[in-house]
């Protein structure tokens, strides 16, 4: 830890009287990458703050998008803090460097990296505002403060019967000293830590109140769509706005960066002026590429450049000259949409020299540079709000939404609502990247001897790095953002983490194999990529675990065997393998007319293994049921980690079944749900989840459940039908 | 055109054209935000509400349908402050993870409990197929409808 308690955290008395807990959750990361924080100076905006009437607000520094952090992170302060989880009030937070995500230095969310972030430093702060509020109320009485307890919002007396509410102690405990190892307790005496309680934002959500973006309602609000080119990439030529502007509401008509926006009184006018609006497109820097040429660019770059090695173990090359037999398959996946049902939105309004934008977004730091960048403001000059997320994927990282709302804000001077279609959200999305892959195995002996994997596709930094660079020098000048992308690329893994999004899941290749070689080949055909629920996991998780299963079967092995042979070094791993197989009675008989298959894969620092049984039915896939052993460490809400599985699986299956974006001529083909299918409540799998005890820090659970269950599925295909797909989507 | 329509038991009249999508009425000229925007295509279901007791997709109804008719909201669904036992089962089942389309799945399952009070699990998940999750909760979904349908089955 690079920083004093004293740094750490700070308490203050309110202005309203109460007690303020700030805390520095970034500095307080042990991967200290030589970045230094802008300034030591503590922001007003506390993360916890009780006041004299027994609130407890607690500022979440991660945003809730389906994933549990409201719950989880709340539960965390009021284990050690002693208070309910319902009795404390979330409030997102600001805009703060206080609230960056340590892994990353932005304040952003992703990478199933809240709870494990948060794990030790909420825990220590909630335990010292309750050392605070106890030691004040042992002064009070004149009694030990070992003997004093607290409980349920409550300072007790050793006498088991005077109490005080913390409300009634805070500005006492404001001028207590914070102490410098604030006991924590120990697992045996949680209450709420390890206990499915339910999630602390379900009532707003079935009662209709909880604030999505969407949501947001401004005095004088008026709403904003906006025409966007069919090619990826094209610019607006011309366009004649005489008869939009002519309709009934229609306020102004105007290019952006990225279109043609139409703002009007109501958003159903706007909507319908834009079909009115006729716009020529320049489409001198439009993409062109199709999904096939895409592939066939690819397979070239494959061809041209064996890729950047990341991992080398032995000697691959030996291995396979020595080989009895080499096995090789090459796996292609498509692009895919996030598809997150609140589609795109952000509202913001210009007043007085500063903007204030409310929107459902993963990184409020970027999209605070987002909207500094297409107006005359500084970054300081912008206020992000978070709301609620309607899900978000990945999708919500990037901030093309809050810069358009920005953007036309600032020319319209009036509160602004921005709406994307269904069809602006499925085609202007930034995709999943497709990739290729190439593998090549030798075996000897009846053994594998060495693993040759070759990963074709994109770096999603590459494209991220435009906003999230000037992120974290929120002081530097507009005209450094440029330079600073450059600066943020070429310092990729000294000042930014190292970009694993393209090999994440291969590199880390677990089975016991003298020779490994894992390479990527960096090819990027222009289309917008991004993160995406699992990521690099998804795709190589297919790659890797479908390649084991061909393995298994050219040597005459059960699938399940063979990894187990394979994974012995690996406890975790042996153990929700074995898991797996059990839950998903592997060793038993299969239903008539179905079959299974298995997969194994580690991401986010969480260990799964899944069985699937599927069957085809009338032409159709049909998954029957999905059985997955979890070790995500520490659980701290159970229910939270088996939906979270039961979420991810439901989302792998939908990618694995129908996930396909295909372009032609530079433009996306798909629009809406009738072509970008998801998966039906009538087509769900039964899903079972057995979690593994564990105490060792927690991991990720949000993404962990979507790798296994690609492969998973297609090993079972190939199992029932005999024949292998190695392309996604996988068909009947 | 002016357009009345009665909403969650209370009358308002409305200055829109007559196409506009009885959604964005709702939302903005009633100003009750429960219902969702998803699709635009009535492929989602997150803008279910129930048009005199049926469910419709509003995001795909014009509002002149509406004219004179009751439309009912989750906003609606509820008895003041005491909850449908729909919407305790949910919060029980801890069903929402984002939440965005929970307000038209609710919506749907108070329809299929109109009328047929006591599906089987098979029942409800085909009368459930029309509202996407992409959180994927339907399993929990079922089981919530499941305990007010059939609260002795329950396990």
């Amino acid at each position: 830890m690079g920083l004093s308690r004293r740094d750490f955290l700070k308490v203050s008395a309110a202005g309203s009287g109460g007690l303020l807990l700030s805390l520095n959750l970034a500095g307080c990361s042990g991967l200290q990458t030589g970045y230094r924080e802008e300034s030591g100076s503590w922001k007003p905006d506390a993360w916890l703050e009780i006041t004299r009437d027994n609130d407890v607000f607690f500022t979440l520094a991660r945003v809730e998008m389906g994933q549990g952090t409201y719950t989880g992170l709340t539960s965390l302060i009021a284990e050690e803090l002693e208070v309910e989880p319902a009795a404390i009030q979330p409030r997102f937070a600001p805009v703060a460097s206080e609230y960056h995500n340590p892994l990353y230095k932005l304040q952003l969310t992703g990478g199933s990296t809240s709870l494990a972030t948060s794990w030790q430093p909420l825990r220590v702060a909630g335990a010292s505002a309750r050392v605070l509020l106890v030691q004040a109320a042992a002064r009070v009485w004149q009694v030990p403060v070992a003997e004093c307890r607290a409980e349920r919002g409550r300072v007790i007396h050793p006498n088991g019967e005077d109490s005080l509410a913390y409300g009634q102690l805070v500005e006492l405990a404001a001028a207590e000293s914070v102490p410098d190892e604030p006991p924590l307790k120990s697992p045996d005496q949680w209450r709420y830590i390890g206990k499915g309680r339910g999630r602390l934002d379900s009532y707003s959500k079935v009662t209709g109140t909880a604030e999505y973006g969407i949501d947001v309602e401004l005095p004088g609000l008026v709403y904003g769509v906006v025409a966007r080119p069919p090619r990826y990439g094209a610019k607006v030529g011309s366009f004649d706005a005489a008869e939009a502007l002519a309709m009934p509401g229609v306020i102004d008509v105007f290019a952006i960066e990225r279109g043609v926006a139409v703002v009007a009184d109501k958003y159903w006018r706007a909507r319908k002026a834009l079909d009115k609006v006729a716009v020529e497109w320049d489409n001198t820097e439009a993409l062109a590429v199709s999904s096939e040429s895409v592939m066939d660019f690819y397979r070239q770059a494959a061809e041209r450049d064996e890729g950047a090695k990341e991992r080398d173990d032995g000697d691959v090359a030996q291995a396979l000259e020595k080989a009895d037999q080499v096995v090789e398959a090459s796996y292609e996946q498509p692009y895919l949409a996030h598809a997150t049902l609140e589609p795109m939105n952000a509202t913001a309004v210009y007043r007085d020299g500063q903007m204030e934008v409310w929107a459902p977004t993963q990184a409020p730091d970027l999209g605070r540079i987002a909207a500094a960048r297409v107006t005359d403001l500084s970054p300081d000059e912008v206020t992000i709000h978070t709301t609620f997320l309607g899900g978000g994927f990945g999708r919500r990282l990037t901030q093309d939404f809050i810069e358009e709302a920005a953007a036309i804000a600032f020319q319209v001077r009036q509160p602004v609502k921005l709406i994307w279609s269904r069809e602006d959200d499925t085609r202007h999305d930034l995709y999943r990247p497709a990739m290729l892959h190439r593998l090549k195995a030798s075996v000897a002996d009846g053994r594998v001897t060495g693993w040759h994997h070759q990963i074709v596709g994109p770096q999603i930094l590459d494209w991220y790095v435009r906003n999230a660079a000037p992120a974290q020098y929120p002081w530097a000048p507009k005209i450094l953002y440029g330079t600073l992308g450059s600066v943020g690329l070429a310092a990729e893994g000294i000042i930014t983490p190292k970009d694993m999004s393209a090999i994440e899941g291969a590199v880390d290749y677990p089975y016991q194999v003298d020779n490994v070689e894992i390479r990527h080949t960096h090819s990027d055909p222009g289309v917008p990529v991004t993160w995406w629920r699992s990521v690099g996991h998804s795709h190589n998780g297919f790659a890797v675990e479908t390649f084991m299963d061909e393995l298994a079967h050219q040597l005459g092995k059960d699938p399940y065997q063979f990894r187990r042979e394979l994974i012995q070094h690996e406890p975790r791993h042996l153990a929700v393998l074995d898991r797996a197989a059990e839950l998903g009675g592997w060793s038993e008989p299969v239903p008539e007319g179905r079959a299974r298959g298995i997969a194994l894969h580690r991401s986010f620092g969480t260990y799964a293994a899944q069985v699937v049984e599927a069957s085809v039915e009338g032409g159709e896939v049909r998954v029957h049921r999905v059985a997955c052993a979890v070790d995500c460490g520490q659980v701290v809400n159970p229910d939270v980690v088996r939906d979270q599985i039961e979420s991810g699986v439901i989302f792998g299956i939908t990618a694995a079944l129908y996930g396909k974006v295909t372009f032609d001529n530079g433009a996306v083909q798909e629009s809406n749900f009738h072509d970008y299918l998801l998966l039906r409540n009538h087509q769900r799998p039964a899903v079972s989840v057995d979690i593994v005890e564990s105490d060792a820090a927690p991991t990720g659970i949000g993404e962990p459940g979507v790798p296994p269950v690609i492969p998973a599925l297609g090993n079972a295909l190939f199992s029932l039908t005999g024949k292998r797909q190695r392309n996604l989507p996988l068909s009947a | 055109m002016a357009i009345t329509l009665t909403v969650n038991g209370s009358r308002h009249t409305v200055e829109v054209e007559e196409d506009t999508p009885l959604l964005w009425v709702i939302r903005d000229e009633v100003g009750l935000k429960g219902t969702k925007f998803g699709c635009g295509r009535a492929l989602c279901g997150a803008c279910t509400v129930h048009l005199d007791g049926s469910p419709i997709r509003s995001c795909s109804t014009p509002v002149s349908v509406a004219e004179g008719r009751s439309v009912t909201t989750i906003e609606g669904l509820s008895d003041g402050d005491t909850l449908h036992r729909l919407q305790q089962a949910w919060i029980d089942h801890g069903v929402p993870q984002c939440g965005y389309c929970q307000s038209g799945q609710l919506m749907t399952a108070a329809h299929l409990l109109s009328y047929n009070p006591h599906p089987s699990d098979e029942e409800i998940s085909t009368a459930m197929s029309g509202n996407l999750c992409r959180c994927g909760t339907y399993s929990n979904i079922v089981a919530a409808v499941k305990s007010v349908a059939n609260p002795a089955e329950e396990a």
